[in-house]
């Protein structure tokens, strides 16, 4: 009884002295079987919540042999989270390892060799290939699928070992076992190690492994049948009827709960689709893809937003696909903001002649919303429809008109933006509405707005009456405006002058010379040089420039290039299919450096720069002394802002604009570089230098390789017949230039 | 004694258990004892790494008998598990004269730790049933048992494939754990 006492008193008193570990190490010492389990307990306690017991290692592991499975388990949990920190004393563990996946009880040969393999330490692996050998083999299929994730974590830590000992041809024959849980899991395994692999031999999918999974895959977990249907979209069919096979059993797929299986099942269709040669069973199928879909946006928001993402690639590889279902992707009120975003982003992509008037009364009602830049967004997808479907064109501007009226700031100045991609669109079809712009002159206070208003004055400028009152308004404050409108306002001027130079003589005069001798920033100063060469040597060649036809823009609903889009349509249902980037531009842990992200990521701007130039170009037919002008305004390409966010670009690109505008209409519409690249320039025009200059040259060789040139300058002076030296241009125009360029130009009129 | 005294009281309570710790070189017959001991067969065995425990009843007693890998690299972890110890089974190979004064080394530095000092000590002079084997009091003196100070002990051959000796070494300790 007094030894009773004592022990209790003991644990009252022990506990202040020496700590807890002390404690618990005296308890996991214990005679008693129940006060062991307790300590045990306790450890893990303190383990959870992040207190440091890796000191009662040995002391934990001794309760490792027990036939309390209770008991086992903690332990095995101890052990898989601190036999890092006590490499050698994992030896300790290895016998009862051993003993364990002999055990009668299937469950714990489970769980010892997979407790074994979570073991990530050297020493154990000296140790694991007898028991790991044993447990493939096992007549239990719960302990073999345990078993085959087991060799893939072998195969992590030592490859060289797993294939020595023949565990991956185990593996491959257990994709052929009876049992599909078995089959799911030596195909998860294979696959991943497939990933790591240097020879990439491990897992082909060929004909006999995949239907070995096909037979599996109505029968496994949903992990079971994402990890096969992962594998699948690896097989590539050897015809058209073999895709058909392959789709008829992947179908029922689509069913399934989980949103992952289903999008997995779509990415199998998707890739599959490309070798299907029958137009009707493509239709069948897209017809078949929708319903699943659309009960995807019936989920959490956030798996709402996965699923947009990965629509909204969809239907940019298969726009006939959700037709009818424009109605699921309206917004609730009550969406989270990204998935309103996608949301609108889907009901642009499937806005057809037909549900236009819908679409279109939906998106009124979002541009009277209170989150500012959600409503900014539906008022330029009010736009992108107008642009996309000719007949529509009408109503949108009407709808736009409206939300004019309504006179909330923010709204009236996006829909100007839009209004003004609506005039490229359709010249001269909307001219009627200038006046009611106009009344709102006064309100606009963001760059973008002014400038496209600007612009629109300058466009219309013969019709408009008091154009040139309405430009000196702004010309009041010119030297005090973002470097987009002064630029803007500049070409408005000019054009401006050429459609009305009675009116406008003194104006443009004025702008040129402020311009040229009281602004710093280089583009806009440049730009004003080149009209007044421009217009003091030959004004016909300046009206042919100024007022040159605008290439036609459209709304690209496709905002990736094809190549990318094929390797995103192969990673849907992966980070790849949400980020809209190849895996390899956000996996740089694995193959691939920083650095070598970068130079991709680098490569593929310029693929896309040179593909929409090439295209704008094209569609231009642009001739060949406008391309001279292409190098001499490539100076102009590294302007240090945005000069004027090129809207038919712009509107085709929702999300950044992607690579300058190679349009023949260059001084009109300035360049926008790719996100990226316009802030490093962005440092280097404030600095104005020539080191900067040079720098910008070589970076637009890099990055859009025009005809060689050899000096900036002198391509800038030679045009103008100034042979200044170059340093002259970065300061302020010495008093004889500025003379005879004002001699120049006066010699016009 | 009053130690003694609680353990005793302590079995009375029902799931006290006698902690008795096999030890010796690798290769000495440990594993195979502690299995002729719970199950009464020899089984066959691969070398522990690591650690193997059971309750064996003898008697009316439950002894938790933790048999320890011998190897090398194990060996500097016995340690870990000398707390509560009442009793040593060393078990040494009586054929292997090669290595008998490594025996002797490890078993005095593990007699020199301090969580051993109440603990008694059996010997197995093992593998009797091999020729050549050496003979109780062979053992007991490459040992140097005869220098052991405050030290319950005493030394038994045994042969654990046949089964013979192990029962008198377990009746000596059971002798000496109840008095």
């Amino acid at each position: 009884m007094a030894d009773f006492l004592r022990q209790n008193a003991g644990r009252f008193f022990a506990n202040n002295k020496k700590g807890e570990n002390a404690e618990l190490l005296a308890d996991l010492n214990s005679e008693y079987r129940d006060r062991r389990k307790d300590a045990v307990k306790r450890v893990i306690a303190n383990m959870t919540v992040g207190k440091d017991v890796s000191s009662l290692f040995p002391q934990v592991v001794k309760n490792m042999q027990t036939e309390d499975l209770e008991m086992k388990k903690l332990v095995y949990l101890y052990l898989m989270n601190y036999a890092k920190s006590n490499p050698d004393l994992v030896i300790l563990a290895v016998n009862t390892f051993v003993k364990d996946t002999d055990h009668v009880n299937p469950l714990i040969r489970a769980l010892a060799i997979r407790t074994m393999g979570c073991i990530r330490v050297d020493k154990i692996l000296d140790h694991i290939c007898e028991p790991l050998r044993k447990c493939l083999q096992d007549d239990n299929p719960y302990v073999r699928k345990t078993a085959a994730i087991g060799v893939a974590k072998l195969w992590d830590l030592d490859q060289e070992r797993a294939l020595e000992n023949g565990f991956v041809t185990v593996l491959q024959d257990l994709v052929s076992d009876s049992n599909p849980m078995v089959v799911a899991n030596a195909v998860t395994a294979l696959a991943e190690m497939q990933e790591s692999s240097v020879s990439k031999d491990v897992f082909v999918v060929n004909v006999a492994i995949m239907n070995k999974m096909l037979a599996a895959l109505n029968e496994c977990t949903e992990w079971g049948q994402i990890a096969i249907l992962t594998s699948l979209a690896d097989y590539r069919p050897l015809d058209s009827k073999e895709a058909e096979n392959v789709c008829e059993r992947v179908i029922p797929r689509l069913q399934h709960a989980n949103g992952s299986v289903v999008l997995s099942a779509i990415r199998v269709l998707m890739i599959f689709m490309r070798y299907i040669k029958s137009e009707d069973f493509i239709k069948g199928m897209i017809k078949k893809m929708s319903p699943p879909l659309v009960s995807l946006l019936a989920s959490a928001p956030e798996v709402q937003y996965v699923s947009l993402r990965n629509i909204n690639l969809i239907l940019q590889k298969r726009p006939d696909i959700l037709q009818n279902d424009v109605r699921v992707f309206f917004c609730k009120y009550n969406d989270p903001p990204y998935v309103k975003r996608e949301k609108l982003e889907i009901i642009i992509k499937l806005c057809n002649d037909k549900n236009i008037e819908q679409i279109l009364s939906e998106l009124k009602e979002y541009a009277s919303e209170v989150d500012v830049e959600f409503v900014r967004k539906a008022v330029r997808a009010i736009g992108r429809c107008a642009i996309m479907i000719d007949e529509a064109s009408e109503r949108c501007v009407n709808v736009l008109l409206d939300l004019i009226n309504t006179k909330v700031n923010y709204v009236v100045q996006e829909a100007i933006i839009v209004i003004k991609d609506i005039f490229r669109k359709y010249p001269k079809r909307y001219e009627a509405i200038i006046p009611t712009l106009c009344q709102n002159l006064d309100s606009l206070d963001e760059p973008e707005a002014k400038g496209s208003l600007i612009w629109i004055i300058g466009e219309y400028a013969e019709r408009i009456e008091n154009a040139d009152e309405l430009i000196e308004n702004f010309l009041e404050t010119f030297l005090e405006e973002n470097s987009q409108v002064q630029l803007q306002l500049l070409t408005a001027t000019v054009k401006l002058f050429l459609k009305k130079p009675a009116q406008s003589q003194e104006i443009v005069h004025r702008v040129l010379q402020t311009a040229t001798n009281e602004i710093d920033n280089p583009d806009t100063r440049d730009r004003a040089y080149v009209y007044w060469r421009l217009l003091s040597t030959d004004p016909q060649a300046a009206k042919a420039v100024v007022l040159s036809d605008k290439p036609p823009i459209s709304v690209e609903t496709r905002t990736i290039s094809p190549a990318l889009m094929d390797e995103l349509i192969n990673n849907i249902s992966t980070l790849a299919s949400v980020y809209h980037k190849p895996p390899k531009a956000f996996m740089g842990n694995r193959a691939f450096s920083a650095d070598a992200v970068k130079t991709a990521a680098a490569a593929d701007a310029r693929d896309e720069e040179q593909i929409i130039g090439d295209a704008v170009l094209d569609a231009s037919g642009a001739p060949a002394p406008k391309n001279v002008m292409t190098d001499l305004l490539d100076l102009d390409f590294g302007s240090s802002e945005p000069a004027y966010t090129s809207p038919p670009v712009s509107s085709s690109k929702p999300a950044s604009n992607n690579g300058p505008n190679y349009s023949a209409d260059l001084f009109d519409m300035s360049s926008d570089m790719s996100g990226s690249s316009s802030s490093v320039f962005g440092g280097m025009g404030g600095m104005g230098g020539m080191g900067g200059m040079q720098q910008q040259q070589t970076q637009h060789q890099q990055q859009a390789p025009p005809p060689a040139r050899n000096d900036p300058f002198g391509d800038l002076g030679g045009l103008g017949g100034f042979g200044q030296p170059p340093q002259q241009q970065q300061q302020q125009p010495t008093k004889p230039t500025q003379s005879s360029a004002e001699n120049d130009l006066l010699g016009l009129f | 004694m009053g130690s003694i005294f609680s353990r005793i009281l302590g079995r009375l309570w029902g799931d006290k258990e006698v902690r008795i710790l096999i030890l010796g070189l690798d290769g000495a017959g440990k594993t195979t004892i502690l299995y002729r001991l719970q199950v009464g067969e020899v089984v066959t065995t691969i070398p522990t790494i690591g650690f193997n425990v059971e309750t064996v009843q003898y008697k009316n007693i439950k002894f938790q008998v933790w048999d320890l890998g011998g190897q090398t690299s194990i060996r500097p972890y016995w340690r870990c598990y000398y707390a509560n110890t009442d009793a040593v089974i060393y078990v040494v190979d009586s054929v292997d004269r090669d290595r008998v004064s490594t025996a002797k080394e490890e078993l005095m530095a593990m007699l020199e730790e301090d969580e051993l000092k109440d603990a008694s000590l059996l010997v197995f002079a093992n593998k009797q049933d091999m020729a050549g084997a050496m003979t109780a009091a062979e053992v007991s003196d490459a040992l140097g048992l005869s220098t052991l100070m405050n030290r319950q002990w005493s030394i038994y051959k045994t042969s654990a494939v046949k089964g013979e000796g192990l029962t008198d070494g377990l009746d000596w300790l059971i002798n000496i754990l109840q008095k």
